[in-house]
């Protein structure tokens, strides 16, 4: 009995954190700059495949991190560069110009893989005993490299100068640039960002997920709903988006079963954005 | 009229005629497609003309097939079947309807949460019609759905969808005609404004949004007859986001736009998919380009003057003035300790004040004394944390868009008009506004009222007689000059004026200040005004009010201001000790 409880903790545990994962490039593309990315989950998908790739030339699995930094960074820049730089400031325009740049990269990774479903191996098999509980060695690893990544962000996010330049281009960009920040810049740099910061989501859990290239608009969606849940700009908000649905969804799914708790947070999640789309944490 | 019925039916003839040139398998696909264009011309009413781009448009559609589907192969050709059919254009309009109703109400934008809303409900709808077996037939759906009555799928059921199809074109087009399409455009460009000018833009967006749903569900209702088959998909985000493609590349703003859309990339698809491996890369290259350079769509760039014919102005229609106005005069307004605090920046600190009687006023301060705010407080812009606003002795709390029935109107400081409208549309909106029984909006010739003050606003300012002209295209001074005259046309009892003259020439300015004084003194109105500029303020006011700091620092007419030491400290750059 302690033993399921406690499997059953870290699971809910793990669906949080991956959750986080998830939305923590649509936090800093849709939080910071206030870009509606649609194409948000094709950018997950993006590191996935690139992790599928890596495996088919016979690399190690590690090799899709890099990689999908590269991959993600590269196509990030072009992106901000001829597209997304038209579109600050056209809420609407961003809206209908990502839903179709998400199509375009279904399109093309259909194109490159076939519509079908990849399969990854785990990189990291065997089970780690906590309390007497077996639990997978790769989903410990994962929650700990969230940890990391996450806390790092956030630290450099409160901390760094390069943040604090941020926070003033969002703050004003006008102001911003008369005071000499180069604002083009920093915005394209922020996009990146959130683009491998997705693109690693990818990576890292493609092991674990089925990978195909219509895998992206469900990411997108849980996305959305835990920044409208929890409100965007702040951590926490992120954090208390992804402990409602994570919780919700993993809760009614040993309760209930896997589509009472996809019903529920779909239902959860209209109930906010209608009534209050600024979240719980909202940044004033 | 003519043209409208010739248009129309030389439409049917083209697609009529149509099967006889391309044969009986493309007339098939051609039919299927066309069903398409009947959810495409909803999502283009939505988002063309009322600015809200709905997602999710497949859930309709959906919902429409599985009913004439479920209801088809219950009874198939008996007669039980008519009645349940018509259900599958009904709780599709029904519950598009409701969802707008809900999701609108109370807000005065329709920004993109309205759009993520509607793609959720579409996965909501896959999933349950995915997992309600017992209805919905689940992952394989329901098959074998016979003809709909004795019609050939492959031949005669063509010429129906056909026909639907022209009628949807048909009746949106008078619909977009009719005053109600007028606020709907009217939404589309400012809608605060309209708001102020007393209408109901979530009930309006909610309507639009339910006949959407209707053309989604006409849609679906053939479908299912047509493939004798209905699955979960045709709820699914696919179909959404292809009819939302294909409405942007088609053209959003018309309504052939959408057709054409929906035939040449539709059908070019189905036929180009499987031989060239690039053809779907190459329509969403297409989309975003068409997105970010041709707001209009592919019938944008033949015809950029679609929506603007010049239709000649029929006979008016003489409407009495409103008996309330003239009746009791003016209205008594009081601000009783009025507070109005954001966080922790004090807005108005306990302002009160009392107009009693009709007449001009005029509010003057520094800036940041609250003048706008004071506004802003009283038709609900700005929260009211403290205090009491009492018109006529009866506490304000309303709706925004219920102010206008009480005889408020607002002029905003920096002009709100409808760059997109006709002047002679924006003439109309307030007209009608609180006169027209809601079903009248439906009534073309609400287009040809006019009303006494509206002759003679026209006479006072001979640039609103071309009626045929864009708001866009006037000055700032005329635009000024154009929100003035809605607020007029409505006949308020109390009317707010922010500037209203602020980038007038003077000869324009002394035309404006004679109107107000004229109409004032004909009607009874209460005018306040904030202004500036002390040459006008000691024209037009009767009494003033000098606002400090979010506080009523003194009032009195003209000369008692001028020698109020208090005033003096502050307009000299000190404060009042």
């Amino acid at each position: 009995m302690e033993s399921l409880l406690v499997f059953n903790s870290l699971n809910i545990l793990y669906e949080v954190f991956s959750l986080l994962l998830v939305a923590l490039g649509l936090g800093i593309i849709f939080g910071l700059l206030r870009v509606m990315n649609m194409a948000h989950g094709e950018f997950i998908s993006l590191g996935a495949f690139t992790a599928v790739s890596c495996q088919m030339a016979g690399l190690s699995y590690w090799v899709a991190f890099p990689a999908t930094l590269v991959v993600c960074g590269s196509i990030g820049f072009l992106l901000e560069r001829f597209l997304i730089r038209q579109l600050y400031n056209r809420p609407f325009d961003t809206l209908v110009a990502t839903w179709g740049l998400s199509i375009l990269l279904r399109k093309l990774l259909e194109l490159g893989f076939g519509k079908g479903y990849q399969s990854l191996e785990l990189p990291l098999s065997g089970s780690v005993s906590i309390w007497g509980t077996g639990y997978p060695a790769y989903r410990l690893l994962l929650m700990g490299f969230i940890v990391i990544l996450v806390g790092g962000l956030t630290l450099w996010y409160n901390r760094s100068s390069a943040a604090m330049r941020v926070k003033a281009m969002i703050g004003n960009p006008e102001l911003a640039e008369s005071v000499g920040l180069n604002t083009q810049r920093l915005a394209c740099l922020t996009f990146i960002c959130g683009v491998c910061c997705a693109g690693l989501a990818g990576t890292l859990l493609a092991p674990l997920y089925s990978v195909y290239p219509a895998m992206g608009l469900d990411y997108l969606l849980r996305s959305f709903f835990i920044l409208v849940i929890g409100g965007v700009g702040n951590l926490w908000g992120l954090f208390t988006g992804a402990a409602i649905i994570g919780g919700l969804q993993s809760g009614l799914a040993v309760l209930v079963n896997q589509t009472a708790g996809y019903f529920a947070v779909l239902i959860v999640a209209i109930i906010f954005l209608w009534r209050n789309p600024d979240g719980i944490f909202h940044r004033a | 009229m003519v043209f409208f019925i010739a248009r129309n039916l030389g439409l049917l003839a083209v697609l009529w005629t149509l099967p006889v040139l391309i044969g009986d398998y493309n007339t098939y696909q051609l039919g299927l497609y066309l069903l398409y264009a009947v959810a495409a011309v909803g999502v283009a009413v939505c988002w063309g003309q009322v600015g809200f781009l709905p997602l999710g448009q497949s859930v309709f559609f959906g919902l429409g097939a599985y009913i004439s589907g479920w209801s088809l192969r219950a009874f198939g050709e008996s007669w039980q079947v008519w009645p349940l059919l018509s259900l599958a254009v009904i709780v599709p309009a029904l519950s598009a309807w409701l969802i707008g109703w809900l999701v609108f109400q109370g807000k005065k934008e329709s920004g993109p949460y309205f759009s993520l809303i509607t793609l959720a409900l579409s996965m909501l709808a896959f999933q349950l019609a995915t997992s309600w077996n017992s209805i919905t037939g689940g992952f394989n759906g329901l098959s074998g759905i016979p003809e709909f009555g004795g019609l050939d799928s492959f031949g005669s059921l063509y010429y129906l969808i056909a026909f639907c199809l022209v009628l949807a074109l048909a009746g949106s087009s008078w619909l977009l005609q009719a005053p109600l399409g007028t606020l709907w455009r009217a939404i589309s460009q400012n809608e605060p404004r309209l708001v102020f000018l007393g209408y109901s833009t979530g009930t309006l967006k909610a309507l639009a949004f339910g006949y959407s749903g209707a053309l989604a569900g006409l849609g679906g209702m053939f479908y299912a007859p047509h493939q004798g088959l209905v699955t979960p998909d045709l709820c699914g985000f696919i179909l959404a986001a292809e009819l939302v493609v294909w409405t942007a590349v088609g053209g959003r703003k018309s309504l052939l736009g959408p057709v054409s859309g929906v035939v040449l990339v539709g059908l070019l698809t189905s036929e180009l998919r499987d031989v060239f491996a690039y053809w779907e890369v190459l329509v969403a290259l297409l989309f975003i380009g068409v997105v970010l350079y041709l707001p209009n769509g592919l019938s944008g760039i033949f015809k950029p003057l679609s929506g603007l014919k010049k239709t000649k102005i029929s006979p008016e229609i003489a409407i009495p003035a409103r008996s309330s106005v003239s009746a009791n005069g003016g209205l008594s307004l009081l601000f009783d300790n009025v507070s109005s605090q954001i966080g922790t920046v004090h807005i108005l600190n306990k302002l009160s004040f009392h107009i009693k009687t009709a007449g001009i006023y005029c509010m003057i301060g520094p800036n940041g004394a609250g003048k706008t705010s004071s506004f802003n407080v009283l038709s609900g812009e700005l929260p009211l944390s403290d205090g009491t606003i009492q018109i006529n002795g009866q506490p304000l709390k309303l709706a925004q868009h219920r102010l206008s029935a009480l005889g408020i109107s607002r002029k905003f400081q920096f002009p709100s008009i409808f760059p997109e409208l006709t002047l002679r549309e924006h003439l109309s909106i307030p007209l009608w506004s609180n006169q027209a029984k809601a079903h009248q909006y439906l009534d073309h010739r609400l287009h040809r009222w006019r009303s006494q003050v509206l002759s003679s606003l026209l006479i006072q300012f001979p640039f609103l007689s071309n009626q045929h002209n864009l708001a866009s295209a006037l000055s700032h001074g005329e635009r000024q000059i154009l929100e003035l005259v809605m607020t007029l046309i409505a006949e308020p009892k109390l009317l707010l004026l922010d500037e209203p003259c602020a980038g007038l020439s003077p000869q324009e300015t002394k035309h404006v200040i004679e109107t107000i004084r004229e109409i004032t003194q004909e009607n009874n109105l209460t005018v306040i005004i904030i202004e500036h500029d002390m040459q006008l303020v000691r024209e037009l006011a009767e009494h003033l009010f000098v606002l400090h700091q979010g506080n009523l620092l003194a009032e009195g007419n003209v000369l008692e201001i001028q020698n109020n030491e208090q005033v003096k400290a502050v307009y000299a750059g000190g404060s009042k000790t």
